[in-house]
């Protein structure tokens, strides 16, 4: 049934939700601008950091100071991804690999597979949750979560962070210089493979970032990530891989578009339509909405 | 000889003798499948409950009953289906044509048991579904297919019962678009007519693996039901309760969620704010009586988990039970003839009535029903065993 209160009610819901996905394809679309590889394992790092989150809220800080556990989180899946690039993708740069692309697809779904099952083995098959004291807001005519606005919000500042960072920092600097050319940013002296490493803590720092703010969302369990890491995908080939303002846009239109699609045609096809979104994209513009064609040599 | 010819042959005689131990203690064991969700998109909570009480069914067999068919001890044999058809058929082959059980049970999901009844009718060895609903599940009428848990027929039923009982009128059904979801939509559309129950039904269905059903629980709302029912298993029933209070759904309008998950240690963690309230499917509950096994069960699990048995891990032991009765009825492993036992048998439970699979017609041909109860937590953190309860419906009538 139509009504204006509920297209503006699904309007809002679809824009919260495809900014929160926005992040998680954030976290993708950077490690492939620096690293040039798709780690298929961002969804467990999601996984990791919403599971950190609930680890600090319910022991050790409680759900007042949720805004803390949020950043020791992220930064927690940050360093594990730090720590380990050098082990997993570094010989990739650091060998004569013939096939680069097929050892990072083969070591990231690894990766996905030990990460995900040592979750169900420790975690077990339950649900949990770190909760929220945050009360119930409304955005117009719509009820939210104050969790969910709460996530919205932060997802917004960290992005806006982040092209902060990109664009008015040394590092940011030398993070572009390499997304354009590796080697030429390495002939200028910049560590390259210390700045994959950085590079590839930050990606899925993005998705720890995600995976904390969510958690009281979405639920802790082991294979909470795989959805999102389905729309973090898409998000990129709609917006273009490698394009960051790219990931935003994209993000926001998947969440209306499935929000729309499953409050006004069919709701049990909501994850169809972001979909048909995609395959839309790859018809008109194959290289997604602001992604560019890539030369190589 | 070389030493390294040497110690290939040491090996390959070991491995040998190995292999004639294993085929010897093979042959003295009666081996039993479970199959069950232990990892998503399966409901690995679910999974885990029924492999408890299917193992402690064999330590009571082996134990207790001091073996079948002349001593012969029974082994469980665990397959993960994931929930999901390809690989639940992919087990169960794995299960009847390598392991050579005698029957395969545990299932949870009725759209692995359908995909997996299909195989069975080839290749012959029996399924029990331990709690799985769908009526294609035995109204197809395979030989090899039983089933000793509440189809969606005597389910619905009890829905009628409640609503009629309560005085509502509008319903919306929010189901998840599995074999289970759509099952139990359709039939509530199929006897609200039939029954005249006079009752204005929105069905909204969903993707089992979606994260987020704004849209779909705005229409509800927009629809302004006087009951939800919630038809989602595993993550989306703790996602509808917790959505639906957001949009302010709950707590003013009731929900009933459409199986026992509510029963579980985890539900008043994830809803310790928005669970009172709450009705739910049942199967069991402490005040009914149980069988001299039962009582036997329900003790053993006290002690190992610290924890009340609860529907799950009963029908799990049941189940188990009931494979052991029938190869000690039929005196033999052939499935054929465990099949005949089935057919023939009655067998002892976990609850206090006999279990028998009538050649009965249409959704109840093979079937056993334990009764179906509605609870209704009314204080926070209520403990299940004292939850109030609201309908006590006894169905299959044919």
């Amino acid at each position: 049934m139509f009504s204006t209160e509920l297209l503006v009610q699904t309007l809002i819901a679809g824009v919260m939700i495809g900014v929160l996905y926005a992040l998680m394809a954030l976290g993708i679309t950077f490690i492939y601008s620096i690293v040039k590889m798709i780690n298929w394992a961002m969804g467990e790092f999601y996984m990791i950091g919403s599971f950190a989150q609930y680890l600090l809220v319910v022991f050790l800080l409680g759900r007042d100071f949720w805004w803390i556990a949020v950043p020791l989180s992220a930064l927690s899946v940050f360093l594990i991804g730090a720590a380990l690039e050098p082990i997993l993708i570094k010989p990739m740069f650091r060998q004569a690999l013939e096939r680069k692309d097929e050892y990072a697809t083969v070591v990231t779904i690894a990766l996905l597979l030990l990460l995900r099952n040592l979750a169900t083995g420790i975690a077990g098959p339950n649900q949990f949750t770190p909760g929220s004291n945050l009360g119930v807001v409304m955005l117009g005519p719509l009820p939210v979560t104050g969790a969910r606005f709460a996530a919205f919000l932060c997802t917004l500042a960290a992005l806006a962070l982040f092209y902060v960072l990109l664009k008015k920092t040394w590092w940011g600097l030398a993070l572009r210089a390499a997304a354009q050319s590796r080697i030429g940013a390495q002939t200028s002296g910049v560590d390259i493979l210390r700045l994959d490493q950085i590079a590839f803590g930050v990606g899925v720092g993005l998705a720890g970032l995600a995976g904390a703010l969510l958690a009281p969302e979405f639920q802790v369990y082991p294979t909470n990530g795989v959805v999102t890491t389905v729309k973090g995908f898409e998000i990129i080939v709609i917006g273009g891989l490698g394009s960051i303002p790219g990931a935003l846009i994209a993000g926001v239109m998947l969440g209306v578009v499935e929000s729309l699609g499953a409050a006004f045609i069919a709701s049990p096809y909501q994850n169809v339509y972001g979909f048909l979104l995609v395959l839309a994209v790859l018809l008109i513009k194959p290289t997604g909405l602001f992604g560019e064609r890539v030369r190589q040599a | 000889m070389k030493p390294i010819t040497r110690a290939l042959g040491s090996i390959a005689i070991s491995a040998l003798a190995g292999l004639t131990g294993s085929a010897q203690a093979a042959d003295d064991t009666i081996k039993i499948g479970l199959e069950i969700p232990l990892s998503p998109p399966g409901d690995p909570a679910a999974g885990q409950l029924i492999r408890r009480g299917a193992e402690l069914a064999v330590v009571y067999v082996n134990t207790v009953m001091k073996g079948v068919n002349g001593g012969k001890m029974i082994e469980l044999v665990v397959q993960d289906s994931q929930g999901k058809t390809d690989v639940g058929v992919a087990a169960y082959r794995k299960l009847a044509t390598e392991d050579k059980v005698i029957g395969v049970t545990g299932f949870f999901h009725s759209s692995v048991n359908i995909a997996v009844n299909e195989v069975a009718k080839e290749i012959g060895v029996p399924t029990i579904a331990t709690q799985t609903s769908a009526a294609d599940i035995t109204a197809k009428r395979y030989e090899p297919a039983f089933r000793t848990h509440a189809i969606d027929p005597i389910r619905v039923e009890a829905f009628l019962e409640f609503a009629k009982k309560m005085g509502y009128k509008r319903v919306s059904l929010v189901a998840e678009t599995t074999d289970y979801g759509i099952g139990i939509a359709e039939e509530m559309e199929k006897q609200n007519q039939a029954a005249k129950a006079g009752l204005e039904l929105q069905k909204i269905t969903f993707d089992h693996a979606a994260t987020d059903l704004t849209a779909q629980l705005l229409q509800v709302k927009a629809f302004k039901p006087d009951l939800v029912i919630n038809i989602g298993v595993g993550a989306p029933v703790d996602l509808i309760i917790d959505q639906a209070t957001t949009v302010g759904i709950l707590p003013t309008t009731p929900m009933l969620v459409s199986y026992d998950a509510p029963e579980r240690p985890q539900f008043w963690k994830l809803h310790e704010k928005n669970g009172v309230g709450i009705y739910f499917i049942a199967y069991y509950s402490p005040k009914q009586k149980l069988s001299d096994i039962g009582e036997w069960m329900a003790k053993a699990y006290k002690e190992k988990y610290g924890e009340t048995a609860i529907y799950s891990s009963l029908n799990g032991f049941g189940d188990v039970m009931i494979l052991a009765q029938a190869a000690e009825m039929a005196k033999s492993t052939d499935p054929k003839a465990i099949i005949k036992a089935l057919e023939a048998g009655t067998f002892k439970t976990w609850a206090d009535s006999p279990v028998t699979f009538p050649d009965a017609p249409g959704v109840y041909y093979h079937n056993w029903s334990p009764p179906i109860l509605i609870l209704h937590y009314t204080k926070p953190n209520e403990d299940w065993q004292t939850a109030e309860i609201v309908v006590e419906h006894v169905g299959g009538k044919h």
